[in-house]
């Protein structure tokens, strides 16, 4: 691929829409996740015919729209499912997914749980943004412990590094879109294992909170998560919930061979 | 701003933008670690205000303002090393 690195952007060949921006709202983490992804599969140096990209409703859908590989978007929670099918038909490809809060935990939870104990050799990143785009008024599986929503419902929050590693995921990590060296790295293991892996992305959502008030900059929001998260490797998966007093714990969490 | 002993050759970067992809986030000049961006109080096609150079000389080709760009807008290349003889 001739690249011209004085006049166009290193990543312009791997999108497909090279002079429009993105959909996503300024600041979003959403785009720093896709950048940090395109610069892991520059560095890989790999055919990229071999990749597939599978992704579904929302936000994070609209990644499939934006990347040039192979890619997918497919209905609200058959995103996991669907990512499977592909890997059994084309054993040399390697899928990722871009996956958000409304494509599993709620409609696809069990095809999670079934992929990962058959041990699928697929690629997930999950980008948790704490929200659901389409109703932001109740409480959700990752809201965090005594938050109130607007309906003022209280709910346990979702553990999902634990639910991967019981599910019998060979690596699981979580950052925030900041530590982007970490989490390139992260995903240049992850590329390597063969086997299910899990990759948590805690990322920045501006559209609702930035009515608040409070966090209403987008770089003043990634800086709350960069002085609210702590590097804590190897920790055990049962202590990593999200709740408001607690610094949120990221790192690398489970890696078998 | 002494950072570097003397007698070190440092990296000289350059920084690109493209002014009508931003949408004015501030990421890139929050998060330079030599104070090379600011934003400008222009605005572009889209109606942000984007970064523009305010120090070029100060840019060590560290990569970090186009890593965390989410709108690929702005990236930084080598340009040459040079000598800091006397801060």
């Amino acid at each position: 691929m001739v690249k011209n690195i004085e006049k166009s952007h290193p990543a312009d060949c791997f999108l497909r829409a090279d002079p429009v921006s993105s959909v996503w709202c300024p600041g979003c983490g959403i785009g720093t996740v896709i950048n940090t992804f395109i610069q892991t599969v520059e560095k890989l140096n790999i055919d990229l015919n071999e990749i597939c990209v599978v992704s579904g409703i929302g936000c994070t859908g609209k990644v499939a729209e934006y990347l040039k590989f192979k890619s997918f978007q497919v209905n609200d929670g058959e995103v996991i499912k669907y990512a499977a099918k592909v890997k059994s038909e084309n054993s040399d490809s390697k899928v990722v997914v871009f996956s958000n809060n409304a494509d599993f935990l709620v409609s696809g939870a069990e095809d999670f749980i079934e992929i990962g104990k058959n041990d699928v050799n697929i690629l997930v990143i999950h980008i948790n943004n704490i929200i659901y785009t389409i109703t932001e008024n109740r409480a959700i599986p990752t809201t965090p412990f005594m938050r109130a929503s607007i309906n003022k419902d209280f709910e346990l929050p979702f553990n999902i590094p634990h639910l991967a590693k019981s599910c019998g995921a060979r690596y699981v990590a979580r950052w925030t879109p900041l530590h982007a060296g970490w989490l390139m790295y992260s995903i240049i293991d992850a590329f390597y294992k063969k086997g299910f892996s899990v990759i948590e992305v805690i990322s920045p959502c501006l559209m609702y909170y930035a009515s608040n008030d409070r966090m209403a900059d987008a770089a003043g929001r990634m800086k709350f998560y960069d002085t609210n998260s702590v590097i804590k490797q190897d920790e055990f998966t049962e202590n990593l919930d999200i709740r408001i007093n607690n610094k949120i714990i990221i790192g690398k969490f489970v890696d078998k061979k | 701003m002494k950072i570097f002993p003397t007698g070190v050759k440092v990296a000289q970067g350059e920084v690109h933008i493209e002014k009508d992809i931003c949408k004015g986030c501030g990421f890139c000049v929050s998060y330079c670690p030599m104070d090379v961006l600011e934003i400008s109080t222009e605005f572009n096609a889209k109606g942000y205000h984007f970064p523009i150079v305010k120090n070029p000389g100060n840019c060590i080709d560290c990569g970090l303002c186009g890593m965390l760009c989410p709108d690929f807008a702005i990236w930084s290349t080598l340009k040459e090393k040079k000598e800091v003889v006397e801060l």
